[in-house]
């Protein structure tokens, strides 16, 4: 049986995630709708729930985007990532639900075609506080189709990780067009500064994390002095790597995870086969290195998952002397 | 940073995460559905008042009236009282269904007294009835014209907004301003008669209908100029107490680039 692609079914702490993010969609929604027909009686429906599933999808892309650098940050924002495809796919729902009824409403029953009006309506492409801010959340909503529809591990599998990683990297794309849609759409007629507010708060926020995380990082990305190739490096003690788990270094521009597990010393590149994963801060359960993200296992010996599964990943030459570690080229390429 | 971070490892597809890591993510969850809720609240209170705006949907309900078609379609009702008192008159300006107008529809019947089936719409002393599709009768020989008492009030130059007048009465809420740009397009476009909301001197609002300065339909000629202040001039009149404002559309100049 060979597996190109690992499914992972459905699992407790999976469903826990989506009926939390079920329950959260539910409290937003009943609140804004609900409490907002209640203050603002005179707004016709359609428009509190355009309003609502606007915001509530652009409150869930916040949540989204801030998760990554709170992860690398502290791994303990970890189980908040394990199923965010999930609540990726739902904003996606959301934010088509709010285009799809903005549509209707705005460019439906008209003498033309909604799709035609969308683009046509609004001509002022020349004009900062007139352009038409619909297209650009148009554009935004392709963006978060094309990412809701890849989302499954078999396209990551299909389309290899970096394409797929790349595509996904889209979505500080469509961030940047939805946060235009909103500053050259409501923004431009609201005399409240509410929104505004809040959407400044929420770009320093993911603009803020993004850049401590990155920022945290860099240091691993400090290469180590190489001569040659084939030389090995001496990238730390043995000592400073605790049992179970990794050192992770920078050799050859690449990240190596140095693990320690039973005595002796493995060292294997970084990256995960599934979504680029950090694989040195994952552990060794069971004997296999566990990655951190969504649990992918390999054999520290060889870099390969335990059958069934066929992924593997590149495996170094490494070497203990006088209690250093020292990693060389590479021994075992990775199978795919 | 949460200290169990060191000893325990989060692993999705287990039945149970570890118990330190899991209630750091309990915490935050709490801290984020206080975050929700609060964000819900914010927004619910943080948007600009709603006009007082009426649509009376889903209740359909029968008029009879004299069809005017033109400068705007409007149909004529008069409430006779009691023995001894004046007839009550009111006019209606009529719409059809989705954004489109009532041209076609009472095409034929001007002047006519008819029945019809709409839904009421109302703003700001305003009245409007979307014509459901289909529903317009004859009934009797009678025949009625507006009356031209009053006429030009003069020469403006007003600024304002143009708006669609079926959403601006009601139909949406708000229906007016850039957020509501394409729509009030697409509906002067489809024949919905556009009104130039502007401010008298006493800073009391005005709703002028505009049309070409031969009295006909400028929809084509506005449908750029929507949703925004706008400068205009033209002759205003004043026909059986309704205002209207008759110009060149090429006098039309933007306040806002
Ligand atoms: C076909 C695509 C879209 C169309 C036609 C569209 C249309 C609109 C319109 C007409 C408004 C103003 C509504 C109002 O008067 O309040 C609006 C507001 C908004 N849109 Fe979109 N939109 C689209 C896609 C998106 C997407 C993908 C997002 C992503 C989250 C989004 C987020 C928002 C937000 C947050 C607001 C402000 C909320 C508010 O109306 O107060 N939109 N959109
Ligand atoms: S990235 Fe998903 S398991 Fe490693």
């Amino acid at each position: 049986m060979s597996h190109s692609y690992r499914a992972i079914g459905w699992n407790r702490q999976k469903r826990n995630y989506d009926l939390l993010v079920l329950s959260f969609i539910f409290v937003y929604l009943g609140i804004f709708i609900g409490l907002g027909a209640f203050i603002h009686p005179n707004a016709t429906i359609e428009t509190m729930l355009i309003r609502g599933l606007g915001t509530c999808a652009l409150l869930m892309l916040h949540v989204i985007l801030v998760i990554g650098p709170l992860c690398r940050l502290s791994s303990a924002f970890l189980p908040l990532l394990y199923n965010r495809r999930h609540l990726g796919v739902a904003m996606f729902f959301m934010a088509l639900a709010h285009g799809g009824l903005s549509l209707f409403q705005f460019h439906g029953l008209g003498v033309l075609n909604p799709l035609v009006s969308l683009f046509i309506s609004n001509l002022r492409y020349d004009s900062l506080s007139g352009f038409p801010f619909q297209p650009l959340g148009f554009l935004a909503l392709l963006i978060l189709f094309l990412m809701a529809a890849t989302s499954h591990d078999f396209w990551l599998a299909n389309l290899t990780a970096p394409v797929w990683k790349r595509l996904h990297m889209l979505v500080y794309v469509a961030y940047g067009l939805i946060m235009a849609h909103v500053a050259l759409g409501v923004l431009q007629a609201e005399t409240n500064p509410v929104l505004a507010v809040l959407v400044v708060i929420g770009v320093v926020m993911v603009m803020g994390l993004h850049l401590i995380a990155g920022a945290r990082e860099r240091p691993l990305d400090v290469e180590i002095a190489t001569a040659g190739k084939e030389e090995l490096i001496d990238v730390c003690s043995v000592n400073e790597i605790p049992e179970g788990r990794a050192h992770i270094a920078t050799i050859y521009g690449e990240r190596v995870a140095v693990f320690k597990h039973e005595g002796r010393v493995f060292a294997l590149s970084n990256v995960c086969r599934h979504q680029n994963g950090p694989l040195g801060e994952g552990r060794i359960i069971d004997g296999c290195i566990t990655c951190p993200w969504h649990g992918y296992q390999y054999l520290p010996e060889t870099g390969m998952s335990p059958p069934p599964f066929t992924e593997s990943v590149p495996v170094f030459n490494v070497e203990v002397r006088n209690g250093r570690v020292l990693v060389g080229g590479v021994r075992v390429e990775s199978k795919k | 940073m949460h200290k169990d971070e060191s000893s325990e490892f989060y692993i999705g597809y287990q039945p149970q995460g570890p118990a330190g890591i899991m209630r750091y993510v309990r915490l935050r969850l709490i801290l984020l559905a206080a975050t929700v809720i609060s964000v819900a609240i914010l927004l619910v209170y943080g948007q600009r008042p709603f006009a007082d705006s009426f649509f009376d949907f889903g209740n359909l309900q029968d008029f009879e009236g004299y069809v005017i078609e033109r400068p705007v379609p409007l149909l004529m009702v008069e409430k006779i009282g009691a023995p001894g008192s004046l007839p009550v008159r009111r006019d209606y300006v009529l719409v059809a269904e989705g954004k489109h107008g009532a041209e076609s529809i009472i095409n034929g019947f001007n002047g006519k007294k008819v029945r019809l089936r709409g839904t009421l719409i109302r703003r700001d002393g305003i009245e409007m009835i979307e014509i459901a599709g289909g529903s317009v009768q004859a009934i009797g020989s009678k025949s009625r014209s507006l009356s031209k008492e009053g006429g030009a009030v003069g020469k403006y130059i007003l600024t304002g907004e143009i708006v669609d007048s079926k959403c601006y009465l009601g139909v949406m809420n708000p229906g007016q301003s850039k957020p509501h740009r394409e729509c009030a397009s697409l509906c002067i476009r489809g024949g919905i008669p556009p009104l130039f909301v502007v401010r008298d001197a006493a800073g009391r609002k005005l709703h002028l209908w505009l049309l070409s300065a031969d009295g006909l339909p400028v929809n084509m000629d506005v449908l750029d100029f929507v949703a925004e202040p706008v400068e205009i001039s033209g002759a205003v009149e004043k026909i059986d107490g309704k205002l209207y404002f008759l110009i060149d559309p090429v006098s039309i100049s933007r306040l806002k680039m």
